[in-house]
């Protein structure tokens, strides 16, 4: 059985992890194995950072990925836990999509963008519309699968003490016990948005990843390594920002 | 003066239950009336559908023939029946008051006085410090007594218990069935408490209905003088489970 580490101990090692990281791949940078070219050390980073940030390229492309993730975060978590939870609440709801939502699920986010700039343009719009549809399927069958595992004994309590109305058993119920599953739904929905900015951005809409596109043009490989760095740093926040408001949301669990 | 003959608060009249329409009843012609303010245990051999016939009570199951009546009081902010699980079936993400507090949500009562039912519930349960408590911090017999409080906040003509202390231990469900019959005495509330153990039945009922045979049926309809102890008890205990042994006995 494994045994909990104590909060800096945990704190250490991953500081440690990470330091090791970039160490090896300074190490690597420098050997002169690799031309400097292709892949740029760690340390050439921060300047690349000071020269994007000293002239608001680098606040500019974060705000516009922002803009794009969470309006289509919103719009797709919102979706996904609505119509997941109605197709395992209402069978007849859920026997009438089953074969609408095999057919459309295996489609790749990317492979609708076409349609989405044919749609919406290269705009914001079309970023929003791909993320939007990335996290709607991740909310879709986490919700689906929380509501689902409601224990049908709470249902009947429901019943029991004049809660069985569609309502109170929505709200008092069935979505106060299916929140765990809802929420790491949710939570996976945050990785897999951010990697579809960056796709959708790839293919002309300002932000991140567009930015990454044109540095890599250039063979401006440190302001490559810039933008990948700001993603997953954005990513940890929203995950650690996520994470301190699951873990209140449900302090009810053991 | 003339007698005032009260009504049966529960009546059911040749009650068949099964389940699934194919299948064959599992319990048939199941006459009862109940007093108000009585305390009727229902005993029986697993399977025979005590539980069953306790969820058509509280209407939470179809019977498949006879008629189920519930002479309810015309009071408001009340539920004629409520439960109580075996399980005590609280919910994980509300605090103990609020599970209290459930089965009001609806009723036309103002917040004051439903935290004062809610209050008044947990005095009577004896948790009264045990509000803000979340369910995985109390205890097999805690949670019970909330179950029970819960059951009692709704202010019940009828208190169903479905073998509520059948998943504590001895000491537990001593000391909480010591709990109910005070509850009775200071509530006198109508409770239908199912059970497979007779001890219990004796210790805690005035009327015992005894569920036998294949498909089941009332076999036996005792009247019992409960919470009398030592030998006497265990004569009533003996007497009974003699006198039902060939439908009771496995």
């Amino acid at each position: 059985m494994r045994q909990p580490l104590k909060f800096h101990t945990s704190i250490g090692l991953s500081a440690l992890g990470v330091g090791v990281f970039l160490l090896a791949w300074e190490a690597l940078a420098r050997s002169g194995i690799v031309p400097s070219g292709l892949l740029p050390s760690p340390s050439a980073v921060p300047a690349a950072f000071v020269a994007e940030f000293r002239s608001g390229t680098w606040q500019a492309m974060v705000m516009a990925s922002l803009s794009h993730y969470l309006s289509g975060l919103a719009l797709g978590t919102f979706l996904g836990i609505a119509f997941g939870t109605a197709a395992a609440m209402w069978g007849v709801w859920d026997a009438a999509q089953a074969w609408v939502v095999r057919m459309l699920r295996p489609i790749p986010s990317i492979a609708w963008i076409p349609f989405a700039i044919i749609w919406f343009g290269v705009s914001e719009a079309a970023a929003t519309f791909l993320i939007a549809l990335t996290v709607f399927w991740i909310n879709y069958y986490a919700s689906y699968a929380a509501v689902r595992g409601v224990d049908k004994d709470l249902i009947e309590l429901g019943y029991a003490f004049g809660q069985g109305g569609l309502i109170p058993r929505l709200f008092k119920i069935v979505l106060p016990g299916a929140l765990p599953g809802i929420l790491s739904g949710v939570r996976a929905g945050l990785g897999q948005g951010w990697m579809t900015v960056v796709a959708a951005e790839l293919f002309g809409i300002a932000g991140l990843g567009s930015r990454m596109s044109d540095a890599s043009g250039l063979l401006a490989t440190n302001i490559v390594v810039l933008y990948m760095v700001t993603i997953a740093a954005l990513y940890g926040v929203c995950d650690f920002l996520f994470m301190q408001v699951q873990q209140r949301v449900l302090a009810w669990q053991k | 003066m003339a007698e005032v003959i009260e009504k049966p608060v529960i009546e059911l009249k040749g009650v068949a239950i099964g389940y699934g329409e194919s299948a064959p009843p599992v319990l048939v012609e199941v006459d009862l009336a109940v007093e108000r303010g009585s305390f009727v245990a229902i005993v029986g051999p697993s399977g025979v559908g005590k539980s069953t016939l306790l969820r058509v009570v509280a209407g939470l199951h179809r019977a498949r023939g006879g008629s189920v009546t519930i002479h309810q009081t015309n009071k408001p902010g009340h539920r004629p029946v409520s439960l109580v699980f075996q399980d005590a079936r609280l919910l994980p993400w509300r605090r103990v008051a609020k599970n209290v507090r459930f089965g009001l949500e609806g009723l036309p009562i103002n917040a004051a006085e439903r935290d004062e039912r809610v209050a008044a519930a947990l005095r009577l349960v004896r948790l009264d410090d045990y509000g803000q408590r979340w369910p995985y911090e109390l205890s097999g017999g805690q949670r019970q007594r909330v179950g029970i409080a819960r059951a009692l906040a709704v202010d019940p003509d009828i208190l169903l218990m479905d073998e509520p202390f059948g998943a504590l231990d001895a000491i537990t469900r001593h000391s909480l069935q010591d709990e109910l019959r005070r509850i009775h005495r200071e509530t006198g509330k109508t409770i239908l408490f199912v059970t497979h153990d007779l001890e219990e039945a004796v210790h805690l009922a005035d009327r015992i209905i005894v569920l036998g045979g294949s498909p089941a049926r009332i076999v036996r309809d005792v009247r019992n003088d409960p919470g009398r102890e030592g030998l006497v008890f265990r004569d009533q205990v003996e007497q009974l489970r003699s006198g039902i042994a060939d439908n009771y006995s496995i």
